[in-house]
């Protein structure tokens, strides 16, 4: 090496080319940066706000709590499903319609039937390793540390994001999940006065990041899920000039 | 020249061997249906008399009743064999030789044939002097088709068959197999072969059938379906095994079969400008392995117009999505966060009512902070009657359910998530 430079430096023709062909590279605009999936947005702005531009791209996510977190998922699926594939390992309580009024494209959705740990594990297990889906979504069942851990370490390196839905997630789970978001219900917002007049248009949701192994946790967003065609149009035809009462409900656990 | 093949009667089995058979003859057969055909015998070497003469002696091991005719066109030629086995209808005077024939010749429904009759038009000849214009005109737009048949002008195409091309590779008789790596040995040399005979054949295979025997003599089917019709024995290899993973057999392996299905023609496309980013053959293999470890199919979900929420969707199997072309402004559609139900196991519920509508509901029982509904559902005659009032209804511990009532029984349908 010493002595390539030696012999570069005694070189004034050499050294004028390099400097020439320096100088030329220097005015050239940068070539195209490969770029890494780092994150998983989830397409509402307040939350990616939150997550620092989103769910993670690859690993282990558990997301809790009772409601709200599948009009989270709704939305982070319609956004996947636009380029890649998705799956849900289901237990029977899916609703697809739900998924498709969020602009989820259900042909690009695998759902698998498995119910018992072992066959949701082993599923799981088979949908990251292929890399065939971007993110898998699935219950948490009971399953030892040690399964959790493989499941996120081969998540992480297969480059799938894997959320595991639970009310509240196990010490295993909580353990090995790399991020843990809180969705609790907060205000229910009804359209109309009461009785058949009436209809859930949709909820508030906070979402918090309870451990975040890329952020300090403790960030928080308010995220509102309205669907305003859930009977709203139809009642106001039949209503016919009488004024819509738009009220909001706080949900008495919310404000507990 | 066209050579008339008819047979009375036949099976279709025995008739798809008979014209493979009379492939010798022509390589151009037009199989109009099972018992009639037509071979194409411009260009071949001999004469009519000889060309019949062929005919006859390849298909005599058939043991089929056989007429044969040659003629012109199509007509002329069933003409030629309805006459009498073996008459040659020379060019240019079909019409006079069609002409004692009977309308039957030109397959057409037996009502017409007898309306025709009461009008005095028993046979071809009849047939060809009535003035074109008043019988079109009477008989409506098919009849300026019979008309000009009964002259012997035929404009129907000839039409060849496509030859039913089988690609198969098998291993019997070779020993007995036990060990797993023996079985995908000889299956990634069967695939070898297949994909070599389907690149030599410019086709690629969409399925593939294996049929594995055992030594008890029992046959265990496999139909494995392929991410994308393909010629590669790697891609094939890899769903044949992902398939087979998990799968034990009672005994020992004694034969393999695999055969090529879904076969197309043409190269296979690529995805240059494709939009998507997901690989078609990883995601083969893995439904594939699902599939082979879960033994459920992996499924997609389709909606539809329904009165219940439990018929408004319903799963089909998976099937890969057609490829989207990248597009500037993909990623700009913006749908709004939507309240998701999930469905519940239907579980009766105890509700107290107060002024007709939800109180408390549950057990152990909690308060209703506010309650939608009822709407009514319906799903009337023709489907199973059901009738229900449906409420949502928001309850003290922060939970929001869609409950129903039917008869005098409530029912948790789902919750909100």
């Amino acid at each position: 090496m010493a002595s390539e430079q030696t012999n570069f430096s005694e070189d004034p023709g050499r050294r004028e080319a390099f400097s020439a062909l320096k100088s030329s590279l220097a005015g050239r605009p940068a070539g195209p940066q490969s770029r890494i999936v780092d994150s998983t947005p989830t397409s509402i702005e307040a939350l990616d706000r939150a997550l620092g531009g989103g769910l993670p791209g690859s690993g282990l996510i558990a997301l809790e709590g009772r409601s709200g977190r599948w009009s989270i998922l709704a939305k982070t699926l319609a956004n996947v499903t636009r380029r890649a594939l998705a799956a849900i390992i289901d237990d029977g309580s899916l609703y697809p319609p739900g998924l498709a009024r969020a602009g989820v494209r259900l042909d690009r959705v695998m759902i698998v039937q498995a119910a018992t740990p072992k066959g949701i594990a082993r599923a799981a297990d088979i949908l990251i390793r292929s890399r065939a889906c971007r993110l898998v979504l699935m219950g948490a069942p009971e399953l030892r540390a040690a399964a959790w851990m493989r499941l996120a370490a081969v998540a992480h390196r297969a480059g799938v994001l894997l959320v595991a839905i639970s009310e509240r997630a196990g010490a295993a789970l909580a353990a090995a999940a790399s991020m843990r978001l809180r969705c609790e219900l907060e205000r229910v917002v009804l359209h109309g006065s009461r009785g058949p007049w009436c209809t859930v248009e949709g909820y508030d949701v906070r979402a918090s990041i309870g451990k975040d192994k890329r952020a300090a946790s403790g960030a928080w967003a308010r995220v509102r899920a309205i669907d305003t065609a859930m009977g709203t149009e139809l009642r106001e035809r039949l209503l016919a000039g009488d004024r819509p009462i738009h009220r909001e409900r706080v949900s008495r656990a919310a404000v507990r | 020249m066209l050579l008339c093949v008819e047979a009375t009667p036949v099976e279709v089995a025995t008739w798809e061997d008979a014209l493979d058979a009379l492939d010798a003859v022509s390589p151009l057969i037009d199989d109009v249906r099972p018992g009639l055909a037509f071979l194409e015998m411009r260009g071949m070497p001999g004469r009519p008399p000889q060309w019949i003469e062929h005919a006859r002696k390849i298909l005599g091991a058939a043991c089929l009743r056989v007429r044969f005719g040659v003629g012109v066109n199509r007509i002329a030629a069933r003409g030629a064999a309805f006459t009498k086995d073996g008459t040659i209808f020379p060019a240019g005077r079909e019409r006079a030789l069609l002409a004692p024939l009977p309308l039957s010749v030109l397959e057409i429904d037996e009502d017409v044939i007898e309306r025709l009759r009461l009008l005095g038009i028993e046979r071809l000849g009849d047939l060809a002097r009535l003035p074109h214009g008043p019988f079109v005109r009477r008989f409506g737009a098919r009849a300026a088709r019979w008309h000009a048949l009964a002259r012997g002008q035929d404009t129907r195409p000839f039409v060849p068959r496509a030859h039913v091309a089988v690609i198969e590779a098998a291993l019997l008789g070779e020993g007995r197999a036990e060990d797993e790596a023996q079985v995908f040995f000889a299956l990634r040399m069967l695939l070898a072969r297949i994909a070599s005979d389907l690149e030599r054949s410019g086709r690629r295979a969409g399925a593939l059938e294996l049929a594995i025997e055992l030594e008890d003599a029992q046959t265990h089917r496999f139909d494995i379906v392929l991410a994308a019709p393909t010629a590669q024995e790697r891609a094939m290899f890899d769903v044949v095994r992902a398939k087979l993973e998990g799968v034990t057999f009672p005994a020992a392996i004694v034969g393999l079969r695999v055969r090529a299905a879904g076969l197309e023609e043409g190269g296979e496309t690529l995805a240059l400008l494709a939009g998507d980013d997901f690989d078609p053959q990883a995601v083969a293999v893995t439904i594939a392995r699902l599939e082979s470890v879960l033994g459920t199919p992996v499924q997609r979900a389709r909606t539809k117009e329904a009165h219940a929420l439990e018929d408004r969707f319903s799963y089909e199997r998976f099937e890969l999505p057609k490829r989207t072309v990248l597009r500037d402004g993909a990623q700009t559609q913006a749908e709004a966060v939507v309240p998701q139900l999930r469905l519940l196991t239907v579980a009766e519920i105890s509700v107290r009512l107060r002024a007709g509508e939800p109180a408390v509901v549950g057990d152990p029982p909690r308060a209703v902070l506010e309650c939608a509904g009822p709407w009514r559902i319906d799903t009337g005659w023709p489907d199973h009657d059901v009738v229900r009032d449906e409420y949502d209804v928001l309850l003290e511990d922060g939970e929001l359910y869609r409950i129903y009532r039917q008869g005098t029984h409530w029912y948790v349908r789902g919750a909100y998530d």
